[in-house]
């Protein structure tokens, strides 16, 4: 049975709005062929809308998938937009990766600028023969620098088996002593610039030099990097906006390129 | 698309629709739909997608008759027959060998 003229119309109409889903030179191609497939089909008695509904429904969500695919496929897959894309977004990534990696290094090198003054000063005097307690500023307990909370440097002077012998610094109330293995190197190499981290969530900017001499042990010249780590902590962020930004640009400019170089298909009909 | 590749269920039905001569899509439609045919529902979306990349591929072509300035006919070319040709052959063959295996009753419609 033929559906009623009205319902008939409808559902032309809602399949005539359908076909603008489909890429444009689809549309343009099959647009009329489409339509008039459906009119046959609502015309055909032996054709149950029953059937022709769900069969046209199911038939547009997998070949709307399809065909716009097909048409994402032939015109952004091409292998010299894509081998161009990839060059590009590695490029980008290595160029990311400079701006992260260069600033982070001068940054943490320059955290220990004033300590290996310090240290080698230290380190001269009390192989000269100077005691721990002259050469290391602020011992008294009360004015320590808390390595938690103050950015200034600090030194620490410890005898030859890790033994704090004076220091100018302290972390919850007494200086700590850094890795047995960390004197071990500095031991066998003089000097050593480590970051330390005492305890969780503190990080020190540290340069312990060898003493030798009469009186062998270490001295550590340290600094809290906690504005260091802000800092690299920024770049990284930029670096990575910078990154993603690159990539989108990429990305707008091949989807552009491909767009208006895609080869045109079946001429319409 | 070359004869040694199998067809999809698809494009093995439409060919053997225009095997029997031009056709417009609705006619198309029906013979897919019916059990002989493969009975594969397949919708005008489908339908024209496929036919497309069978006209890219040169085994169909628009026959430009049409008995309604809407409706448009295909047809086979030779290419589009030769490889249904053997698309035929292979699924014959197949056949055969489940007939052989007792897959399939001997003499029976395949």
């Amino acid at each position: 049975m033929n559906p009623p003229p009205f319902l008939a119309t409808i559902i032309e109409r809602i399949y005539r709005w359908a076909i603008w889903l489909y890429p444009i030179r689809f549309q343009q191609a099959y647009c009329h062929a489409m339509r008039q497939t459906l009119r046959d089909a609502l015309a055909d008695t032996a054709m149950p809308l029953t059937v022709l509904v769900p069969m046209l429904f199911l038939d547009l969500v997998q070949s709307l998938a399809k065909e716009n695919l097909s048409m994402l496929r032939e015109t952004f897959a091409r292998p010299m937009l894509v081998f161009n894309a990839a060059v590009l977004a590695i490029l980008s990534t290595g160029i990311s990766l400079a701006i992260y990696a260069i600033p982070q290094q001068v940054l943490r090198q320059g955290a220990n600028d004033p300590q290996i003054e310090l240290a080698g000063n230290a380190a001269y005097r009390l192989e000269r023969g100077a005691s721990p307690g002259t050469v290391v500023p602020q011992t008294d307990p009360d004015s320590r620098i808390d390595m938690f909370e103050s950015l200034s440097p600090f030194l620490i002077v410890y005898d030859e088996h890790g033994n704090v012998l004076s220091a100018s610094a302290e972390l919850g109330g007494k200086p700590p002593a850094p890795p047995a293995g960390v004197l071990d190197y500095t031991r066998a190499h003089r000097e050593n610039r480590i970051t330390w981290q005492p305890r969780s969530g503190v990080y020190i900017a540290a340069v312990i030099r060898h003493v030798a001499g009469a009186q062998p042990g270490f001295v550590l010249a340290g600094r809290n990097m906690r504005e260091v780590d802000a800092r690299e902590i920024q770049i990284s962020e930029m670096a990575g906006l910078l990154w993603l930004a690159m990539l989108a640009v990429i990305a707008a400019g091949s989807f552009l390129f491909g767009w208006l170089t895609r080869t045109p298909g079946t001429s319409p009909a | 698309m070359n004869a040694s590749s199998p067809l999809t269920p698809s494009v093995f039905a439409l060919l053997l629709s225009l095997a029997s001569g031009e056709k417009h899509g609705y006619a198309m439609m029906k013979d897919v739909l019916a059990p002989e045919g493969g009975g594969i529902v397949m919708g005008p979306g489908t339908l024209y997608g496929t036919l497309d990349r069978l006209m890219r591929d040169g085994l169909v072509v628009e026959s430009h008759f049409s008995d309604d300035q809407r409706r448009r006919y295909y047809r086979l070319t030779e290419t589009g027959r030769s490889i249904l040709g053997a698309e035929l052959q292979r699924l014959d063959s197949a056949v055969s060998a489940a007939r052989q295996r007792g897959l399939l009753p001997a003499g029976g419609r395949s």
